[in-house]
């Protein structure tokens, strides 16, 4: 069984953002939109300790994604080699998967009306070929591969520190691992923290309050009509014409 | 005077006798009233009543499996397999709860469009309103169930009786909100916060229906003293012996109706039957009470 993964190297990244300009080319994402995102922050420190980072960022294809619990219709579902992807048959557009997203990498595209998201390139992958970022990346900061094998370099890298963009409110086993080797990702967690997943107002009512005295309701008069029914039937008809 | 006009005074005599008011019935007059026939819905509403049924019928088997996030869900999952299993893929299946749905709409609009000033206008003034007699029906309709009145002393009601016209409210409400809800969310017409509001109001309208609609199917189609309703659906006629015990307001006013048609024909004809002009000056009918006494219908 395949597990991909991806691993952001961050002292190779120079914050180029040729990667989101593949990935926008490859399927036409409009502005001000992104499947995939190279956010600069400003410096930190005073001058000569100064951090300048980039978070780079995608879907995380998380182990336990909460956009596919929040979608209605099973549109968003993950696939067995751990990518999320989104069946645009079935999406009708509500954005509950928006707002579940800890990392904000949803969008509702305006061509279509319907989410889209980073699906790790996945119709290239089963081609042989790499993710548009990766291939595009011009100092290989993006390394894509098979977390469940040994032998690949981001199973390496996990092995040997990557880390993940966890809090200790919001951890869902996302598959995006940050290397880090001049303590910059802590600055990256703090401007771009994984926001716990939300549930809109009207899902809500229907859920916890709507649903529960629907169901009552029809179940009273389901009952209420069968007992009237059993009662007719035991009671038998009078043969006396109507 | 002829055979034929001398059994038409005879049928006036009698209904002249019941216009003035709901009385027990001879076993003759019982006779007479279950072999006479009144029309009670056009073509027109019998089609829309079974186009809407079947569409319901689909729309909600296609709509309840199309649920499958956990805290949305309506169907267990061995329902869901099921109609995986018969459409073969989810997005066929909603596509075809578009297609349906669609179909319905379509149908809804064009009687509404066509059959504005003959049915809708009208269902509404006539059918819909609701005065004294239909608020006393509850509260009666609640002993008659539990036995404790007979259908006799129940207040006269109109084309349809107060809990008929209840759930008529509930039905034309929802299907407003059904029929705008629906294709916001098909065709993905609005921005999300919309969508999520609709996806909640479409479960409400068609819960409220669905939480009737067991009442609706069994009192028409099982319960034995309202039977009639539903051939009255297929044939789109009952017969007077039902009209004058359940719709009696209704009763009367197709009597009146047929009284006039028979006034202005027999005048052609240059025949002169009093008691049938007498019919015309009752306006107000007046409603007795009696018990049961054990005999059944």
């Amino acid at each position: 069984m395949k597990k991909y993964a991806m691993v952001i190297d961050m002292d190779r990244c120079v914050a180029c953002h040729a990667c989101e300009v593949a990935c926008r080319s490859h399927y036409d994402v409009p502005v001000p939109y992104y499947r995939n995102w190279v956010h600069d922050l400003r410096p930190e420190g005073v001058y000569p300790d100064i951090k300048k980072v980039s978070y780079v960022g995608l879907c995380n294809h998380c182990d336990d994604a909460p956009c596919v619990k929040a979608c209605p219709t099973g549109a968003t579902y993950k696939r067995e080699d751990g990518v999320v992807v989104v069946d645009k048959d079935l999406c009708i557009g509500c954005g509950l998967c928006m707002d579940a997203c800890p990392y904000g990498a949803r969008y509702i595209n305006p061509n279509d009306n319907k989410v889209d998201k980073c699906d790790f390139c996945i119709d290239r992958v089963t081609e042989g070929l790499e993710p548009a970022c990766v291939a595009t990346c011009i100092a290989s900061a993006r390394i894509f591969g098979d977390l469940d094998d040994p032998k690949s370099k981001v199973y390496q890298f996990v092995a040997n520190g990557a880390q993940q963009n966890v809090s200790d409110k919001v951890n869902v086993g996302p598959n995006i691992y940050y290397l880090d080797n001049h303590n910059e990702f802590p600055i990256i967690k703090a401007a771009f923290p994984p926001k716990v997943p939300k549930m809109p107002t009207p899902q809500k009512l229907w859920t916890n309050i709507l649903r529960p005295l629907f169901y009552i309701a029809i179940g009273g008069t389901f009952i209420g009509q069968l007992a009237a029914f059993a009662t007719q039937l035991f009671k038998g008809e009078s043969d006396v014409k109507e | 005077m002829g055979q034929r006009i001398s059994r038409l005074n005879e049928d006036i005599k009698l209904d002249h006798d019941l216009l003035k008011g709901t009385r027990r019935l001879t076993f003759e007059e019982k006779r007479i009233l279950a072999n006479r026939v009144m029309k009670k819905h056009g073509v027109a509403g019998v089609t829309l009543h079974w186009v809407n049924a079947i569409s319901w019928f689909l729309l909600i088997f296609t709509g309840v499996a199309l649920l499958s996030a956990n805290y949305l869900k309506f169907a267990p999952d061995w329902y869901l397999d099921m109609m995986m299993g018969i459409f073969g893929t989810k997005s066929a299946m909603l596509h075809f709860h578009i297609a349906v749905g669609v179909f319905w709409v379509t149908t809804l609009l064009l009687y509404g469009v066509f059959g504005y000033k003959n049915y809708v206008l009208d269902f509404i003034k006539h059918d819909l309103t609701i005065d004294k007699d239909d608020i006393k029906w509850f509260p009666a309709k609640a002993k008659n169930l539990i036995g404790k009145l007979s259908h006799y002393d129940m207040p006269p009601q109109g084309t349809y009786n107060a809990g008929q016209k209840a759930y008529a409210v509930v039905v034309a409400f929802s299907t407003v909100i059904l029929m705008l809800t629906g294709p916001i969310m098909a065709f993905h017409l609005a921005p999300p916060i919309v969508i999520q509001w609709s996806m909640m109001l479409h479960f409400v309208a068609t819960m409220s229906v669905f939480a009737g609609v067991f009442v609706h199917v069994y009192m028409a189609a099982l319960f034995p003293e309202e039977r009639p309703a539903f051939f009255s659906m297929i044939t789109g006629k009952v017969n007077e012996l039902y009209a004058y015990l359940h719709h009696y307001k209704w009763w009367k006013e197709i009597k009146n109706q047929e009284h006039e048609f028979f006034a202005e024909e027999l005048k052609k004809d240059g025949i002169h039957l009093p008691e049938l002009e007498e019919c015309k000056n009752i306006k107000d009918h007046q409603v007795h009470v009696y018990t049961l006494d054990g005999e059944q219908l």
